[in-house]
């Protein structure tokens, strides 16, 4: 407990220095290159930009911790806001691209571990082998020439993205590009580590004795190999939701759409600091909190790591 | 569905008066190291190859397909695809190859030191690169390298080079750790060896697996890196060429022109492909576990 | 007694193929089970107990296998059929108690599901009568406060309540033939006696037939009425347990009652170990394959394999070129 509020600490920290150490002036920014240095030194003191660097960090540290991540120079809304709108789609998208990695990786190593070294699986190795070495935005642009543009598909842009209460069938069509995208990186990820761990699990003894108990084969899958060679996935799967979130950037700021990836690059762009401070604490403790949700998941699944 | 505790001693007993077979590394390996070879080839002499200028604009062939005169085709501006692409891999194999030397010379080294020598060293070295490590190495490359302008292939060596020294340190340093208690290094101790000898001696070659192994994954990284950066237009300024930047380019007129999207995309899965399977082969090789990120 | 035979083994033969070739695990074994009744079959480590246990019931791997011969169950032809024909009969008619509790349990799944596993997938009962009769199991083998321990993961068990569970897991299905495959080998010795004495009682009390494998004589000593004694895959000696113990003729099986220890041999008794190792199976001498240890071994045993030869004795038959002379005995 103690350490994850340390890491966050130190994260707020480091967030705050780099951005602040850089060359890059909002006043600058918000008044035009033409600006006079009176003017900008003005509206410097206006923002509190010119008092020593530790008393802006401990005044914007107190701030946040009573919940105040400060208001953008640049756009005038609060960052609070802005994360507000731009996090849900993130999330969407990211959940997304989860139901679709597990629920085909599943099935699929499911297969490949029952009849390992046969056509399906050396098929299926090589497939993500290959996949592993493309990179997303290979990926999202070859997704794009191929689908949107060859098939006429229409794909994404600011003004395409709706938000889900509003319609979602066009919310879906919408993020369906990125959510794929991310999907496909993490099934190819998952398929690999449960196809292992399966194989490994497969050979106990423990399975003899289900099967000699006369159980089926579908069941011995479900029910007596995956709970065992879940650990792994999970363990993987926490790391690499984890990565999601910085990767799926990327994707993000390519296909337009406004969630938090977008965001953060705008503002590293337009030196608007509190934008870009509150977006990584916003992220790090998320990244460290799915970590940790992942850890007790782990803990469910398999009792015997809790009571090592 | 084979159980080991079932097929007993006798079996194991037949199998073993086997010769044990190393796994060979196998002819798909060597055409995997050729293509590298091959794309650092181009790269070292694509001046003194007959390759098109690749800042030539001709605006007699705009996006033209591949061609005798053009092998794969012509970007918007009419410059050739195939030299932009060898030309190309210079960035890519540079900026690969020196911050791996940057995070691996300053990276390795201080893993090992702490690892062996533990105690207050490791504990103030540990502690100050967790830190960095903990903060997304992603964004604090994308902000400096947004305001350390003008851009240059020299900074962001440096910058990818820096942020990857957390990364090897820690790999480096759980390698040495997991191999200095194994009994042999004990030994050496026992026999007076010096501890510089023990560290070059003992424990360098049987980190060297690790370290090669994600010597590669490192390259592979930083490769992919800059094609993301060249997508916030963090990479090399145009007209230079590179994959990264020819992908990027080739989002805005997917209509008009695929080639660009596909052959400096081909081109770097390719590096990547080949990278990994080295990777790959050399890890079930030498029987070396998945390094731990 | 016309009642029919509850396990009919004929010429049984298991070969591994191998990288480096076939492995005979098992040839022609031959015998025939009656209802109620328990079979020892002993032999050392290696001797193919287990490949054998595992045969007879069909459970052998699937990949790289080949059997050969004929088991019927109840009829039922084992050999050569498919895996979901073999499905019907285990559980319900056939169960396997394994040798390692540590790992023949699912440690991720809750002891009692493991039990009451059959009886709602094989049987169809519904979860709260599946459960009760999954404490009424508990209870039989043993195991105190059972409706407690139904909920309880098998790492926080002991050894030897972890082969009562396995126990209580196989006896589910009320089945007919118990297989039971070293099952005490990896506890204590103190809990070992136990372990047999339950499976002694509840073969009485459930009238079913049991296979007992394992490698020590002195568990089979007072449990079974007839003893297979296994070398190399084959069966060197087969008789009515009696008749094995006091009347046996074939060199190895005096060697194997030779060294297990007795309580009435006078204290720093050396154990007498076989001399040499077992052979390697999938390069077996042309011959005996015990001759190279044999101390009475002449040129026609190294050149000549022994077939099964019946003695004087109904059931009794041995494999031996030069089978011991009756007048000896050991003192019991």
């Amino acid at each position: 407990m103690i350490l994850l509020v340390a890491i966050v600490f130190i994260i707020s920290v480091g967030a705050f220095y780099l951005i602040h150490l850089l060359p890059g002036d909002p006043a600058v920014v918000i008044l035009g290159t033409g600006a006079s240095p009176a003017n900008a030194a003005k509206l410097n003191a206006q923002l509190g930009l010119n008092k020593p660097i530790i008393e802006q960090y401990f005044v914007w540290i107190r701030n946040v911790l009573h919940g105040n991540l400060g208001t953008s120079f640049i756009s005038q809304t609060t960052v609070w806001s802005t994360i507000k709108s731009a996090f849900p789609i993130d999330f969407e998208i990211i959940v997304l691209s989860q139901i679709l990695a597990f629920a085909t990786a599943i099935p699929i190593a499911m297969r490949s571990a029952r009849k390992p070294d046969g056509p399906l699986d050396r098929l299926l190795g090589a497939g993500s082998f290959t996949l592993l070495s493309v990179p997303s935005f290979v990926l999202i642009v070859l997704l794009v020439l191929f689908v949107a543009i060859k098939l006429g598909v229409p794909h994404t842009g600011v003004s395409s993205y709706v938000a889900l209460g509003t319609d979602w069938i066009t919310n879906l069509e919408s993020l369906a590009l990125p959510a794929f995208t991310l999907g496909i990186g993490s099934f190819v990820v998952y398929y690999r580590v449960l196809r292992s761990d399966l194989i490994a699990t497969l050979q106990e003894e423990f399975i003899t004795m289900a099967r000699s108990k006369g159980i089926g084969q579908r069941r011995i899958m479900w029910r007596h190999a995956l709970r065992p060679s879940s650990v792994s996935l999970l363990g993987t799967a926490g790391v690499n939701i984890g990565g999601l979130l910085a990767g799926g950037f990327i994707v993000e700021y390519l296909l337009s759409i406004p969630g938090l990836g977008y965001m953060l690059i705008q503002s590293i762009g337009t030196s608007d600091y509190l934008v870009v401070q509150g977006i990584v604490l916003v992220v790090s403790v998320t990244v460290i909190l799915i970590n940790f949700g992942f850890d007790l998941l782990v803990n469910i699944i398999d009792p015997r790591i809790s009571r090592e | 569905m084979s159980s080991s505790l079932y097929v007993n001693e006798a079996v194991e007993e037949a199998v073993q008066h086997a010769r044990p077979e190393r796994k060979k590394l196998g002819v798909l390996f060597w055409i995997c190291v050729g293509w590298l070879a091959l794309n650092l080839f181009g790269a070292i002499f694509a001046n003194v190859l007959p390759l098109p200028n690749p800042l030539f604009q001709n605006y007699a062939a705009i996006n033209a397909g591949p061609s005798l005169h053009h092998l794969l085709g012509t970007d918007d501006l009419g410059r050739d695809i195939f030299a932009r692409i060898v030309y190309g891999s210079r960035v890519s194999i540079e900026v690969s190859l020196g911050s791996m030397l940057i995070g691996f010379g300053i990276g390795a080294p201080l893993g090992m030191l702490a690892a062996y020598r533990r105690g207050k060293f490791d504990a103030i070295l540990s502690a100050i690169m967790y830190c960095f490590l903990a903060f997304p190495a992603i964004i604090a490359t994308i902000a400096v390298l947004s305001f350390w302008t003008p851009r240059s292939l020299f900074k962001i060596i440096v910058v990818v080079g820096v942020a990857s020294i957390p990364l090897v340190y820690r790999v480096i340093r759980s390698a040495t750790l997991s191999c200095s208690t194994k009994d042999y290094v004990l030994a050496a101790k026992v026999q007076g060896a010096s501890d510089g000898r023990i560290l070059m001696k003992e424990l360098l070659p049987n980190i060297a697996p690790i370290g090669v192994s994600f010597l590669l994954i490192g390259i592979a990284t930083v490769v992919t890196l800059e094609g993301a950066l060249a997508f916030l237009g963090l990479s090399v300024s145009p007209p230079t060429p590179s994959w990264g930047n020819m992908i990027n380019e080739s989002l805005a007129i997917l209509q008009q022109n695929p080639w660009l999207a596909i052959f400096p995309s081909a081109a770097m899965c390719l590096f990547l492909l080949c990278l990994n399977f080295i990777g790959d082969r050399l890890r079930s090789h030498f029987e070396v576990s998945e390094v731990k990120l | 007694m016309n009642e029919a035979k509850l396990l009919v083994v004929r010429d049984l033969t298991t070969t591994f193929h191998t990288p480096t070739g076939p492995l005979r695990a098992v040839g022609g074994v031959s015998f025939d089970l009656e209802q109620n009744e328990t079979l020892g079959i002993v032999g050392e480590s290696g001797a193919g107990k287990t490949v054998l246990a595992r045969t007879i019931m069909g459970l052998q791997p699937r990949t790289n296998v080949e059997v050969s011969g004929s088991v019927l169950l109840n009829g039922f032809e084992v050999v050569g059929a498919s895996e979901k024909q073999k499905r019907s009969i285990w559980g319900l008619q056939v169960a396997m108690v394994f040798q390692d509790p540590m790992t023949s349990l699912n440690p991720v799944m809750r002891v009692g599901k493991q039990i009451d596993e059959v009886l709602r997938v094989r049987l169809g009962m519904d979860r709260h009568a599946a459960k009760a009769r999954a404490i009424e199991l508990l209870e039989l083998v043993g195991i105190p406060s059972p409706a407690e321990r139904y909920c309880v993961f098998p790492g926080e068990l002991s050894g030897g309540m972890r082969q009562r569970v396995v126990i209580a897991t196989a006896l589910a299905g009320s089945p007919q033939l118990l297989m039971a495959d070293e099952p005490t080998t990896g506890l204590d010795v103190t809990i070992q006696a136990q372990i047999l004495n339950l499976l002694d009682e509840l073969k009485g009390r459930l009238r079913m037939s049991v296979v007992l494998v394992t490698h020590d004589l002195g568990v089979v000593a007072t449990r079974s009425s007839r003893i297979i004694v296994l070398y190399a895959g084959r069966i060197v000696e087969i008789g009515s347990t009696r008749d094995v113990f006091a009347r046996h003729r074939m060199p190895y099986t005096r060697a194997l009652l030779e060294g297990s220890p007795k309580i009435s041999n006078p204290s720093h008794t050396r154990l007498l170990a076989i001399p040499g190792r077992p052979p390697n199976l999938a390069n077996l001498p042309r011959g005996c394959a015990f001759a190279p240890r044999c101390s009475y071994a002449s040129d026609r045993c190294r050149e000549e394999r022994p077939e099964l030869e019946p003695a004087d004795e109904v059931g009794h038959a041995f494999a031996c070129w030069h089978p011991l002379p009756l007048t000896q005995k050991i003192p019991a």
